[in-house]
């Protein structure tokens, strides 16, 4: 196979036509006509680093208590200290780490739950396609935030759910994602089962697992793209959210969205620094996301340019 | 079109009663004991009490019976006593949905006041700084989490001007002034995101009215640049908006949440936190019901006028 590929132009490594070399170019050129697109990400990349080596840049343990109560910002605490004497930066850097893992978690569950619910009900149709729209009409009413708050108050009594760890919020948060995200996928499945190129495979003889996989998927890969690029920063606001009002992560714990709410609350009248830079953060956070998402909206999929669909 | 609304209101029963059975079944799923809820841990311990209070709760019957207890009572629309305080569910419901309705429709208001403008500056100036300093305060406006806005909004003019914004609340038919003062805040806040999301989808709609063939007959007739837009791109790029109405609409409790929560406004949303907390899911129940029939409602609502609006949709 090495040589082969090596004598035909290879569709990998470094050549002119490989992998490799397609992708340089297609960064060099995203780079170039989206250059917000690429803020958004190098802001990605930072903040991902900062949770990845939060043990090295931190100043003080995030959840010790120290005797420099609620320190203005300074050389020893950048950030200040809150009421616990806790270092404000590292409770913010600290934070990313939730946040991040809720995001990414929340987008792997709603993203491959909804999507396999519209393969089956776009692409086998009949009974299957009936039940699941139906499924899809019903959940689609319940109010999310609503069932997102009654599952993470009470994941305690859940098998398998412990209250405010990462796994409850994601399922928490999941709940009221998937039925949307199932529904805009079911949509262009029919859509695309009815183009030529299907026809085509099946002629071939493609049995219709692989059609499923090999022929419908990929061609929808840049429609996923966008629906997760948009999950991402709802699932991190929608957990900041539930952590505010005291029902998502633990309050001593760092994270950006119990740290501004909460009995600290009484003290941001006196103490600007408390929730100015968790909130900023947070802010910054769902801002480069959404940046980076909208520009692969852009370049991915033409049709949706400028729609701002959430 | 009249079968079709009839057809899709006949659908809404049906709807709304799966929704109550998966709405039971799920509470009911839940290992934890709405006795122990009410009772509180160290009560729990007392067993007579205990069954004392699942009867009194009507925990003692067998599920489907509950259901039916509950059924029977919620077609008239009374969502029987909330489990943890033991009053009437439904005229507090009926108050606070009234109050969350009006904050909900005052924050569309804005909403609509300050994106379609935003949209359409940035559409008709496209490409311009303006253009682009417009679009970024929408992206902005997407990303910034309104509790952390509403946070700010409150305790900010206190530490400047040293002025509190949230005051002892007051019903509109005690004083409507400063009713719709106490409601003026929340509201506006509440609408930045919608307004963020109105502006990027009025831009797009009037952009591509922009460059369709209308609108270059209308130039070429020599109709005046300020018709052009009035007329002929912004009336043609609201059809888009009223879905993006119709769902801001549909999910006014989402919303309400959080902020009804900052600023002390005693609607739904401040319920259900309390509601959740005490486990009272006699009111969750009430408030899914209620708000899985408005959401029905709307989209109706929505496809109907989406149709009357523009006469090539038919269903």
């Amino acid at each position: 196979m090495a040589t082969q590929a090596t004598e035909l132009e290879p569709t990998f490594g470094w050549g002119e036509y490989g992998a490799l070399a397609r992708t340089r170019r297609w960064t060099t050129r995203f780079i170039r006509t989206q250059p917000l697109g690429t803020l958004g990400f190098v802001i990605i990349l930072l903040i991902v680093f900062g949770a990845i080596f939060a043990d090295y840049l931190h100043t003080s343990d995030p959840t010790e208590f120290g005797n420099d109560i609620l320190a203005e910002p300074g050389a020893d605490h950048f950030f200040g200290t809150n009421r616990e004497g806790q270092d404000v930066w590292s409770r913010v850097l600290y934070g990313a780490r939730p946040a991040l893992q809720i995001g990414v978690g929340t987008v792997l569950l709603s993203v491959v739950l909804g999507g396999v619910l519209a393969l089956l009900a776009g692409f086998v149709g009949g009974t299957v396609d009936t039940v699941i729209s139906r499924l899809i009409e019903i959940f689609i009413c319940l109010p999310a935030i609503l069932w997102a708050m009654v599952l993470a108050t009470s994941a305690d009594d859940i098998p398998g759910l412990e209250r405010g760890s990462v796994t409850t919020l994601v399922v928490a948060i999941s709940i009221g994602l998937v039925p949307v995200i199932a529904r805009i996928l079911r949509g262009n499945v029919i859509q695309e089962k009815n183009r030529q190129y299907v026809e085509a495979a099946r002629v071939i003889g493609a049995n219709e697992g692989r059609i499923m996989f090999r022929h419908i998927l990929p061609n929808l890969a840049p429609l996923i793209i966008v629906v997760a690029s948009a999950t991402l920063p709802a699932a991190i606001l929608a957990e900041s959210g539930l952590s505010f009002l005291g029902i998502g992560r633990p309050a001593g714990d760092p994270g950006w969205g119990a740290d501004l709410g909460g009995k600290a609350r009484s003290l941001f009248r006196t103490y600007w620094w408390l929730p100015v830079f968790p909130g900023v953060a947070l802010s910054l956070t769902v801002l480069a996301f959404n940046l980076l998402g909208d520009s692969l909206r852009d370049v991915l999929d033409p049709r949706l340019r400028g729609t701002g669909a959430r | 079109m009249r079968a079709y609304v009839l057809r899709r209101l006949l659908l809404f029963p049906v709807i709304l009663f799966a929704v109550s059975v998966i709405t039971f079944s799920l509470i009911r799923l839940l290992p934890g004991d709405a006795a122990v809820a009410r009772l509180g841990a160290a009560g729990a311990q007392c067993d007579t009490c205990f069954e004392q209070v699942r009867k009194e709760l009507g925990l003692d019957k067998s599920k489907p019976e509950q259901y039916w207890i509950w059924l029977k009572d919620a077609i008239r629309g009374d969502f029987g006593l909330s489990t943890s305080t033991r009053t009437e569910v439904s005229p507090e419901l009926r108050h606070r949905l009234w109050t969350t309705l009006q904050l909900g429709i005052l924050a569309i208001v804005f909403t609509l006041l300050i994106g379609i403008p935003v949209g359409a500056v940035s559409a008709v100036r496209a490409g311009s700084p303006s253009d682009y300093l417009l679009r970024f305060f929408s992206i902005l406006g997407l990303s910034v989490p309104n509790f952390w806005i509403g946070t700010l909004v409150v305790f900010m003019p206190v530490i400047w001007w040293g002025w509190t914004p949230v005051k002892d609340w007051v019903d509109l038919t005690d004083d409507p002034g400063q009713h719709f003062l106490l409601l003026l805040l929340p509201a506006v806040v509440l609408s930045i995101s919608g307004a963020a999301y109105v502006a990027r989808i009025t831009r797009s709609a009037m952009l591509e009215a922009l460059s369709s063939d209308h609108v270059r007959t209308a130039r070429a007739k020599g109709l005046w640049e300020r018709a052009v837009i009035m007329r002929h791109v912004l009336r043609n790029s609201m059809l888009t908006l009223l879905t993006v109405v119709g769902l801001q609409f549909g999910v006014i409790l989402g919303g309400s949440v959080i902020i009804e929560s900052i600023f002390a406004v005693p609607g739904i949303g401040a319920w259900i936190v309390t509601a959740v907390n005490n486990r009272d899911y006699q009111i969750v129940q009430g408030v899914t019901v209620v708000f899985a029939a408005w959401f029905l409602l709307i989209t109706l609502l929505t496809d109907v006028l989406y149709a009357w609006v523009d006469p090539r949709i038919r269903y």
